[in-house]
């Protein structure tokens, strides 16, 4: 009862996508939006009629006001710097707006670009010591902050009555205060629109993407060529301007001098800012974030006022929430990494089918006949995942120092590198006009032409409807084979994990394998199953319509039909085998090699039933401590269509093969290969065709 | 403050203590000394060693006991009826052997005491007053199940004196977790190994106090030496997959359920002929090698301790190797016998060679 239970939760419950969701870059942004949406529902649940439609223009108006500084603040964040000057320039440019309209009687167009000018020229003070004087961001903009508002308050003091005895009658100017259009305010109009191009900016735009490299490592930035000192003072000058756009609207809305202008703003700004998630240490930002945080810091401002609560302690609130942001932001950047792994392996439930017996009377009874096999290359080659052999019967196997080696016949005792590729090879299989093509782990699918010049056949496929994270990108291509049109199919065996991961694979022993198709006449790479365990070994099948592979944590072996009456359909050849299979080959009687590259154990099939405890397991214990499958003894064995096992081979004890990854029949002997071993096998298999050849009969 | 916050949170929430495991270093640091042993003997069954009244070298097997003769060859001493688990000599010369659930000294048989039966009786170590020490390791499993009694999380072990001139037996201590080798030093301590606490502890006044924590293995069997030390064997190593399991309540009952002792996730005194054993991710043998310092499933170690319980150095059988599952020691002048359970071996080594290899530094 609870066992089935397990499976359903197991089944139905997608683990996997919430390790996925949290690599995302925007579930950064899902978590001040949550933020945002609880501060609503606690101040609307506290407050009659705090969503009522006057109060959210009211809301929205001086969120705009306030977003245009935060967005200044952000830029300037991001590239790894702060500004403290803001509410100073704030103030200051309120009063030179408030001056023009009032006293001097200059057009609101005039009055306008005289303030914006003024933002520009104090944030490029601040620009210019910090971003060409190489001064700290920090004591810089505290300096300008103090010198701007003593300026502002000489200035204060001598024209705020001047101001104050002036009603100007400027439409215009009005209209920027207090008008609406189609019933939103028109500071948020504008607001919406110079977000949106900073948005633009930020993502889209080469001056934007300076900004964030510039944020992210400013000497890399320095070092690939990047404009730093310039960027970093332009910043500073955005800053001021959208400070001056602030307080156009401020300005225009309350006509207010007062020597309390701006007082307070840079810390409400600043928490704003790292509320949205905008990282102190730069590199990291958005606008949305910025629009978020400052939507945050208002609603609880605002919602602080109508709870009544004192200034004083609404202004220890505010407080409190920037270090709590800035300790959160700290712990979160540090951690994160952690977090993703903790949540990204997310073992299901893999009952596998009772092992079938491998004693004396059985199809696997156990022999030493791999004991004796000669040995090529013993120490010369490491790690030959797949061995294929050519027409004038040299043999040519991967590394994982990425190369392809060729040993020459007859003896096998010289060799030399074939071609240098940089990933290690998997599967190989000749085409007819002798070009190898190969699985590359972390590469995909290449291919060798007799010249021996190295090219990509296709590194990506189609992008499968629901996938959270991309999955178009072949991450470990392992085994092919040429169909007679010259179609390649070719496992992935998980689009999770990247090859030397294989071991986290097997401990999720979910379906996160591929059988993909290249096909050369559209040259279009398309996946044609998912969902597989670990697909492994692909070999087409004797009817020329089907392909025969393996699932290799699911110990069984598959057929699926790609053309034909049964195109499309996947039937299972073997259910169960006592071991983990890789790959398939034919062989010179009409069946097939099967590689077993180890023996399932007792131990960890029932830990496959358990995927609370491999989780558990794979948090608290390092990889080299895990239970894993037994790779330590594998065989080969020979089967049929019909899924009858009509022969074995072992090495018990692995003296020279304990992991069989392949093996290839050619001319009488078997070539035998391992991904973690230092030699190739040959034996010679007795009745078996002398001139047989298992690869190279069809065109790509 | 984070950082406790969070070890708190983790205390709340996770299960069970740390998975860590001592490391073989200093005095523990790994050779192949045992590995490259002298071969006295081999023969499957064999169980335990002790050094007669003759000065020839005994050892339990299967049901016999067997005199063993420079030379390697065995001679039938005595024969019992049941597997023989411990052996020892009084210090009157008369034989004592464990039977699992009796121990027959002289003609004697013994099948109780303090009206508790034996169950477990590993360990037998005759005291120079006349006294035998009798190390009954489990109240629940016989010695052949020690692994089932691990899995259990056995605290049942007890360690009795039996006083051949009285022929009266006293507990000395209860509730040990699993008893496993007993000694009475050379200043009249006794001595007892609690395998599945992995510590050796001496009793005093009826109680258990710890003499060495936290050993990097499973402590079993003692001997003493001419200077007071002792020799400790460690019948296998710990690793964190084992204390893993041991805290993995679901997983542990279905695997003693469901699967054979031997297919286990548990120490073994043997390990690497069977496919079927579970297998540990730094196990997997690369370029046709398998790692010596990958996790242990079986391994052969033996630890010199001085009188100050402060261990020398020690000889090891790492990873890989055949002469694992050490379980009994004994010295004879200079020739220190080991009893390789996991091999069905007894191996000899020169105590002095040891010591002057460590000495060097040559004990690679």
């Amino acid at each position: 009862m609870s066992n089935t239970l397990t499976k359903l939760r197991y089944r139905y419950w997608p683990d996997h996508v919430f390790g996925e969701l949290l690599q995302k870059q925007w579930m950064e942004t899902a978590v001040p939006l949550l933020v945002l949406l609880l501060t609503i529902a606690f101040f609307s649940s506290r407050i009659d009629n705090f969503i009522s439609p006057a109060n959210l223009s009211d809301t929205l108006r001086q969120a705009s006001e306030l977003g245009f500084v935060v967005l200044g603040m952000s830029l300037v964040l991001i590239v790894g710097g702060i500004d403290l000057s803001v509410a100073s320039i704030f103030a200051l440019c309120n009063l030179t707006a408030l001056y023009c309209i009032n006293v001097l009687g200059l057009p609101a167009p005039a009055a306008i670009a005289i303030t914006l000018l003024l933002g520009a020229v104090l944030g490029a003070v601040n620009g210019v010591l910090i971003g060409y004087m190489r001064m700290r961001a920090f004591l810089t903009t505290m300096v300008t902050l103090i010198v701007y508002k003593a300026i502002h308050d000489l200035l204060n003091f001598q024209l705020a009555v001047a101001i104050s005895s002036v009603i100007p009658d400027v439409p215009a100017w009005d209209f920027l205060g207090n008008g609406d259009f189609l019933s939103i305010p028109a500071v948020v109009w504008v607001f919406a629109v110079i977000a949106i191009a900073s948005h633009i900016f930020l993502t889209r735009l080469r001056p934007g993407w300076y900004v964030m490299a510039i944020g992210g490592n400013r000497r890399s930035a320095y070092n690939i060529g990047l404009p730093v000192n310039r960027v970093v003072a332009m910043s500073y000058v955005a800053s001021g301007v959208f400070a001056a756009i602030s307080a156009i609207f401020y300005a225009s809305r309350l006509a207010s001098p007062g020597a309390d202008t701006g007082k307070g703003l840079e810390i409400t700004v600043l928490t704003a800012a790292i509320l949205g998630g905008i990282r102190l240490g730069g590199g990291k930002g958005s606008v949305t974030k910025a629009v978020l945080g400052t939507l945050i810091i208002l609603i609880i401002s605002n919602g602080l006022l109508r709870l009544a609560t004192p200034a004083g302690s609404s202004r220890v609130i505010l407080a409190t929430i920037l270090l709590l942001a800035a300790m959160l932001d700290i712990r979160w950047f540090k951690n994160r990494h952690k977090a993703v792994q903790e949540l990204y392996v997310s073992p299901s439930y893999l009952e596998l089918p009772k092992s079938p017996p491998t004693d004396a009377a059985s199809p696997f009874a156990l022999n030493d006949r791999l004991r004796n096999v000669e040995t090529i290359g013993l120490g010369e080659v490491e790690s030959p995942e797949d061995v294929i052999l050519d027409k004038d019967d040299n043999l040519y196997c991967g590394s994982r120092h990425g190369e392809i080696i060729r040993f020459f016949a007859p003896d096998y005792k010289r060799r030399e590198v074939y071609a240098r590729i940089g990933g290690q090879p998997l599967g190989m299989a000749f085409d007819a006009g002798g070009t190898l093509y190969v699985c590359i782990g972390g590469m995909g699918l290449y291919r060798v032409r007799p010249d021996r010049t190295v090219e990509k056949v296709t590194d990506e496929t189609n992008r499968s409807l629901l996938s959270v994270v991309d999955d178009s990108r072949l991450r470990l291509a392992d085994d092919l084979d040429i169909a007679p049109d010259g179609r390649v199919y070719f496992s992935e065996a998980t689009i999770r994990y990247e090859m030397h991961e294989w071991p986290t694979d097997s401990l999720e022993g979910r379906g996160n394998g591929r059988i993909i198709c290249y096909d050369p006449r559209t040259n279009k790479t398309h996946t044609v199953l998912r969902h597989l365990i670990f697909p492994n070994g692909v070999v087409l099948a004797s009817d020329k319509q089907s392909i025969i592979f393996a699932e290799s944590w699911n110990c069984s072996i598959k057929r699926y039909w790609f053309d034909g009456p049964k195109a499309g359909k996947t039937e299972t050849v073997i259910a169960s085998l006592p071991g983990y299979p890789d790959n398939i080959n034919l062989a010179s009687d009409g069946n097939y090699w099967l590689a077993l590259m180890g023996m399932r154990s007792p131990a960890f099939d029932l830990a496959m039933r358990k995927p609370a405890f491999r989780r558990r397991m794979s948090k608290r214990l390092p990889g080299d401590e895990w239970l894993a499958p037994n790779i330590n003894t594998g065989c080969i064995v020979k089967f049929n269509e019909k899924g009858e096992i009509l022969d074995a081979l072992w090495d018990l004890g692995g003296a020279n093969h304990p992991m069989i990854t392949s093996m290839r029949e050619h001319k009488g002997y078997l070539y035998i290969g391992g991904i973690s071993n230092n030699r190739i096998g040959r034996v010679k298999v007795d009745g078996a065709d002398p001139e047989f050849m298992s690869s190279g009969r069809y065109h790509v | 403050m984070f950082d406790a916050v969070s070890s708190l949170i983790s205390s709340v929430f996770s299960r069970g203590s740390s998975l860590s495991v001592p490391i073989l270093d200093g005095a523990l640091k790994p050779n192949n000394m045992i590995e490259i042993a002298t071969i006295v003997a081999e023969r499957q069954g064999l169980e335990d060693l002790a050094l007669g009244p003759d000065n020839t070298l005994y050892a339990a097997c299967g049901q016999d006991v067997l005199k063993l003769s420079d030379a390697g060859d065995f001679t039938v001493a005595a024969h019992f009826d049941q597997p023989v688990t411990a052996l020892a000599f009084t210090s009157s010369g008369e034989l004592a052997a464990g039977l699992s659930n009796a121990v027959v000294i002289g003609g004697r048989t013994l099948d109780s005491a303090d009206g508790k039966s034996f169950v477990s009786v590993n360990a037998l170590s005759a005291t120079p007053d006349g006294g035998l020490l009798i190390a009954d390791g489990s109240a629940s499993r016989p010695y052949a199940q020690w692994s089932h009694d691990l899995m259990e999380g056995g605290r049942t072990g007890r360690l009795l004196r039996h006083d051949t001139a009285s022929g009266r037996t006293t507990t000395l201590g209860s509730g040990l977790g699993y008893a496993f080798g007993a000694m009475a030093d050379a200043r009249g301590r006794i001595l007892v190994s609690e395998s599945w606490r992995h510590r050796l502890s001496v009793i005093e006044n009826g109680r258990a106090r710890v003499a060495v924590p936290a050993l990097p293995g499973y402590p079993s069997r003692l001997a003493p030496t001419q200077d007071g030390g002792f020799w400790l064997t460690l019948f296998s190593c710990r690793t964190q997959l084992v204390e893993f399991v041991l805290q993995e309540d679901d997983y542990r009952h279905e695997m003693m359920r469901s699967i054979e002792p031997k297919y286990w996730v548990a120490p073994a005194l043997s390990s690497g002929d069977d496919y079927m054993e579970p297998l540990q991710g730094g196990s997997v043998k690369q370029m046709g090698i398998l790692k010596p310092w990958a996790p242990p499933r079986s391994y052969g170690l033996a630890v010199r301790f001085n009188a100050d319980f402060l261990p020398l150095y020690s000889v090891h059988s790492r990873t890989g190797g055949r002469n694992h599952g050490i379980v009994a020691v004994v010295q004879r002048g200079d020739d220190l016998f080991l009893l390789s359970k996991g091999a069905g071996r007894v191996l000899r080594l020169s105590a002095s060679d040891i010591q002057s290899a460590w000495a060097k530094g040559t004990n690679e």
